[in-house]
């Protein structure tokens, strides 16, 4: 896995040696409590100024949704599994009203279909723009940081018209979404999601386009095609890769498939590459929406009508979607009872984080926030 | 239970009041008097017209502007007004504080927030007072296995390096605290403290972020000097000297950036390697190694260590004025009539009433002074103005990316200017016969 | 539309949607290894239980033969009643694109202990690092959640819960959240 040689211990003169190995290694705890670690330890080994050892310790949010999950109805486990990625939260739940539907054998109505599209891409933006914000401030760039957390206030504005919350929606039910649009809704959209669009063009300038970005993230923590796909990584990790996978095009969920848009994908893997997905996955999301917009019936219900502590049948589901941060898989085990058995989440972060060591061992120290933040990895999401 | 003054009377208060003065009475006269009339013993008084001055005659002298003004501009020649107040410390920590103003608007503006905004009624002017109050009040933390003699005076010898760096930047004509022969020598010496002092902070707060934060400004910091030092050089060749009031004395008609742009250009990049600016703030890289050598200060030792780097960036910005930019010189802008107007006709504070006529000594500074100083001003202001705009633009560079740029870009760049310095005055465009 | 009746009991195989591609797959693992039990066939989805004995030889056909290349989930679940923990491998494949709509569950049960101590106890199941090496957190985490001891994972240490957690693994049924 490293790339880095330790120096041979040698003699160089009959009784003087050379100092041994561990002397010169010096133990970092970059975490919890780091400006550049986010909610978690990295428990980093240098030699001079490279990496040769890494150990990521998450769970310092771990908050056990699983097994709170298996103590609530299908229902009022709505508000606590959104809670790990309160940006995406959209799309954390949506798997668990894919699951649901499917255990329950629930039909959804065509608009609400169009309107979780909607919500969905909406709050992937807002992530990516979090995201994004931070990934600027890692790499020491004040005005990256600002710009992007400023955009997504657009963003926020829209979701908060559409679902009456700025962050934790609660929006998606099983059998549909929670509410309807509010009049005129169709045109601010259209027009925010313009101008944000237009915002979105100039980080290029500022930003991708910046030859030192550019010199400290391009050639830095190389994920080949091969061990991508052998790590299991998803998300912008795998297609920064050149792995073209991207569940709303390979396994359409709702309406997805009848939407315009295209997947990106870099042949590089390296942190540039990683870096850039997001934010050209932005674009793709600003065109879903309109056109979802366009395409979205204009009246009916939104929801189906469930009883009151609806009951799953003995069976299981496993459904996935893709989020902000890649696929997002639930397994929802069903007994007979109104409360899953089991609630197996499976995050992209979790699943990135494996490639961590493999890339940041061998790395400069000064690359760890670019090839660490560039895993698009969200700790609290991690942990659930 | 947090309430503020939870029993607050009016009564309370006006004893509280009377208290204090009571106390401030009684200390004043125990202690305060004593130790004024000590003082006035062994305190040697001015010979001013063949009689000695004692305190009482000052205080007269100052109530009367005739015996005021020259005792002003007497104390205005002293080395305590030179180091304390206008070329020296005052003058230079007011351009820092305007310089940290600006900052922070202006990176704000660029960010599309507002910035400082509520503290002090008009755009937020008085936030620096509230963070010095603030950095003044906390408490200060010594890591427990500290080297403490050093940890305690790397922040005062950061701020008095920074000082003496002051010091040898001259402002107008004659206006200068040291003004010695090898200045610019002694500019690289006072340099040469700097990563001396962040290795210092970084060893002795015995914690492994600010270590590395130290070595790193350690490599930053003196592989930048050599370009720094070579840079310079061409200047020195054409000028012939090495005091600066000479050298800014000898860009009267055109300042030296226009011969060597590419000797300005190494100058700059330098200089906010020096000043650990971004992009160049890899030993306080925040998201690497926390706040790097500075991670363990806290309170008024970290606003000591902040102070001495803006006074720095003060420094270096007049010295790359005083070197390229040419200085005090410039045009006059500084309207002399009327004050030759007041010397021969005094002041007319009422018509017919009240003439102050004659008063000796009134021009208290020269208008070459004053002239000088709002050219040097502006240059700086401006010089500094590009020092703090890659902030906003720029994301901080690698270590090994800053080294090579230091040791295989701008040393080539330096030389490339020395053979321009060199092609000048051998090609007699320069020196004896050319235009100078 | 009314979903009064959504309650009812699902119907676990819908012949009707499974495409070929499904029951091949099916095929080839029941026709390979004899003891391997399939336990569904849904439209993309295939659920293999298999011996724990077996789980290393099944795991390989998969992925030598069947193309499966990455472990999407791996959650463990705890049936107190039968006395054992089941742990549920969910494999995709990113790198044949005929199968990347398709998930096989491969699910494997090890023997439950009533007072469990974690890696010193029964709850023994063989690593399926070697064979995907995206499972080694995966399995890390079921081994702090569950007290499924992974023979063979290099790595058995603890990933999300805090260094002085005293209790039993508490995905366990029997560790009960308070006041639920």
């Amino acid at each position: 896995m490293s790339s880095h040689v330790y120096p041979k211990e040698k003699e160089i003169f009959p009784g003087l040696q050379l100092e041994k190995v561990d002397d010169r290694i010096m133990t970092l705890n970059v975490g919890p409590q780091h400006p550049g670690s986010g909610h978690m330890r990295i428990i980093l080994k240098v030699d001079g100024d490279y990496i040769v050892h890494c150990d990521p310790d998450p769970g310092y949010v771990h908050r056990g949704e699983e097994k709170m999950a298996e103590y609530r109805n299908y229902i009022t486990n709505i508000p606590h599994l959104e809670r790990p990625v309160i940006h995406d939260s959209c799309n954390i739940l949506y798997p668990y009203c894919l699951g649901v539907e499917e255990l329950l054998g629930l039909e959804v109505p065509e608009r609400a279909k169009y309107l979780r599209v909607i919500a969905a891409e909406l709050n992937r933006c807002v992530y990516t723009q979090y995201w994004l914000a931070i990934y600027g401030i890692f790499l020491g760039h004040s005005t990256m940081f600002m710009w992007p957390m400023g955009d997504r206030e657009l963003v926020i504005d829209l979701l908060d018209k559409m679902t009456g919350a700025r962050v934790t929606h609660a929006y998606f039910v099983p059998g549909g979404v929670r509410n309807d649009l509010p009049p005129n809704f169709e045109d601010v959209c259209l027009r925010q999601v313009n101008y944000f669009e237009k915002r979105l063009k100039e980080y290029a300038d500022i930003f991708y386009d910046n030859p030192i970005l550019i010199s400290r993230t391009k050639d830095t923590g190389i994920l080949s095609r091969e061990d991508a796909i052998k790590l299991g990584t998803t998300g912008s990790v795998l297609r920064a890769s050149g792995v073209d996978f991207d569940i709303r095009k390979k396994e359409p969920y709702d309406v997805y498939e009848e939407l315009d848009f295209q997947t990106n994908v870099l042949k590089e893997g390296d942190s540039y590459a990683r870096s850039k997905i997001p934010w050209l996955d932005m674009f793709e999301s600003c065109r879903i929406i309109r056109d979802a917009l366009k395409k979205m019936p204009k009246s009916g219900s939104v929801r189906v009508k469930l009883k009151p502590n609806p009951k799953g049948g003995d069976t299981e589901v496993y459904r996935r979607v893709e989020s902000g941060r890649g696929s997002l898989g639930m397994h929802i085990i069903s007994r007979g009872k109104p409360q899953p058995y089991r609630l197996k989440i499976s995050v992209g972060s979790f699943r990135n984080l494996i490639a961590m060591p493999h890339l940041l061992t061998g790395e400069m120290l000064g690359n760890m926030p670019a090839v660490y933040w560039s895993l698009n990895y969200w700790p609290v999401e991690a942990d659930r | 239970m947090s309430v503020i003054a939870p029993k607050f009377r009016l009564g309370y208060l006006i004893k509280g009041i009377t208290d204090n003065i009571f106390w401030i009475i009684v200390l004043m006269t125990l202690i305060g008097i004593p130790v004024v009339q000590i003082v006035l013993i062994y305190i040697d008084f001015p010979v001013i017209d063949g009689e000695i001055w004692n305190p009482f005659r000052v205080f007269d002298a100052m109530t009367h502007p005739e015996r005021a003004l020259p005792l002003v501009k007497n104390f205005m020649q002293t080395d305590l007004f030179k180091i304390v107040a206008f070329p020296g410390f005052g003058f230079a920590a007011l351009i820092a504080a305007a310089v940290i103003f600006v900052e922070r608007k202006m990176l704000a503006k660029l960010q599309l927030r507002v910035g400082p905004f509520y503290c002090g009624k008009v755009e937020g002017i008085l936030q620096l007072m509230g963070d010095g109050l603030k950095l003044i009040s906390k408490e200060i933390i010594i890591p427990a296995k500290a080297d403490k003699p050093i940890f305690w005076a790397v922040p005062v010898l950061f701020a008095a390096t920074a000082g003496a760096f002051v010091a040898l930047i001259p402002v107008a004509p004659g206006w200068v605290v040291a003004d010695i022969d090898l200045g610019l020598l002694a500019v690289f010496a006072v340099i040469g403290f700097f990563p001396i002092i962040t290795v210092l902070a970084g060893w002795s707060s015995n914690s492994k972020f600010p270590f590395i934060g130290g070595i790193r400004a350690l490599y930053q910091m003196v592989s930048f000097e050599i370009p720094l030092i070579l840079s310079l050089l061409g200047i020195v060749m054409l000028t012939g000297t090495l005091n600066l009031s000479e050298i800014v004395e000898s860009q009267v008609n055109f300042p030296w950036i226009i011969f060597m742009p590419i000797g300005a250009i190494v100058f700059f990049i330098c200089i906010l390697a020096e000043l650990e600016r971004i992009p160049f703030d890899l030993p306080e890289a925040e998201s690497e190694i926390v706040a790097g050598w500075l991670t363990e200060l806290s309170g008024m030792m970290y606003g000591l260590v902040q102070l001495g780097s803006y006074l720095k960036l003060y420094a270096f910005a007049g010295l790359f004025v005083v070197l390229f930019l040419g200085g005090w010189n410039g045009p006059w802008v500084f309207p002399i009539e009327p004050i030759a107007e007041v010397i021969t006709d005094g002041i007319v504070i009422m018509p017919d009433a009240l003439v102050i006529k004659d008063i000796p000594g009134l021009p208290l500074f020269a208008g070459e002074m004053i002239n000088g100083t709002i050219w040097f001003v502006l240059k700086t202001a401006a010089v500094i103005f590009f020092i703090l705009l890659p902030r906003g633009v720029f994301p901080r560079v690698r270590i090994d990316l800053l080294l090579k740029i230091g040791w295989y870009k701008l040393i080539v760049l330096a030389f490339v200017n020395i053979f321009i310095a060199l092609a000048l005055v051998y090609s007699g465009i320069i020196g004896p016969g050319g235009i100078m | 539309m009314s979903s009064a009746d959504s309650t009812e009991i699902v119907k676990t195989d819908d012949s009707s949607l499974t495409s070929d591609l499904d029951k091949s797959l099916s095929d080839s693992i029941s026709k390979k290894f004899s003891n391997v039990e399939i336990a569904y066939v849904k439209p993309d989805r295939i659920r293999v239980n298999v011996k724990k004995e077996e789980i290393i030889a099944v795991a390989s056909f998969i992925r030598d033969e069947l193309h499966f290349d990455h472990a999407e989930s791996v959650g463990g679940v705890d049936y107190p009643e039968d006395k054992q923990i089941e742990v549920v491998y969910h494999l995709g494949s990113y790198t044949d694109p005929s199968l990347s709509k398709h998930i096989l569950a491969l699910a494997t049960r090890a023997p439950r202990e009533d007072v469990p101590r974690p890696g010193n106890d029964s709850t023994i199941l063989p690593s399926l690092r070697d064979i995907f090496p995206s499972v080694s957190f995966h399995e890390r985490e079921c081994f702090e959640m569950l007290g499924v001891y992974f023979d063979g994972h290099p790595d058995n240490r603890r990933l999300l819960l805090p260094e002085d957690w005293a209790d039993i693994p508490p995905l366990r049924k029997d560790f009960r959240i308070k006041g639920r």
